[in-house]
C-alpha cells in the first residue's frame, strides 16, 4: 500500500 | 495547542479504535462521538504509544511505507493536529 495523505470523516444521532 | 514532533502522542483514556461491523471500517471512538478512517490514518494510529515522539513515528512510517520523510512527517502533523484538536489525541513532552 503507498502513502497517501490520511483523511477523517466524522461520524454523526 | 500545536502538535510538535518532539512530543509522544497517546489516546487519552476513554478514546480507543474499534472495528466497526455495521461499516466494515475502523473507527476511533470517544465517549459519544467517533471519527472514520482510512487505512493510512489507522496505521499512524496504531504507532501511538505515548513512547516514541511523533518524528520517530513519521520515520518509521516512512521506511515502511518508502515514501518521502519530509511528506509523512508533514501529513502526521497535520492528522494529528485534527485529532488534538477534537480531543482524540493528547500529547506528552
Amino acid at each position: 500500500m503507498a502513502w497517501k495523505k490520511p483523511t477523517l470523516r466524522e461520524v454523526n444521532g | 495547542m500545536s502538535v510538535d514532533p518532539n512530543e509522544k502522542p497517546f489516546l487519552p483514556r476513554g478514546v480507543r479504535l474499534h472495528f466497526d461491523k455495521v461499516r466494515d471500517d475502523w473507527v476511533l471512538l470517544a465517549p459519544e462521538r467517533a471519527i472514520r478512517l482510512d487505512d493510512i490514518g489507522l496505521a499512524i494510529l496504531n504507532e501511538l504509544d505515548g513512547e516514541r515522539s511523533l518524528s520517530m513515528i513519521a520515520t518509521s512510517l516512512a521506511e515502511k511505507y518508502g515514501a518521502p520523510a519530509d511528506q509523512v512527517a508533514t501529513d502526521c502533523v497535520e492528522f494529528l493536529q485534527s485529532l488534538v484538536d477534537r480531543r482524540f489525541v493528547e500529547l506528552r513532552q
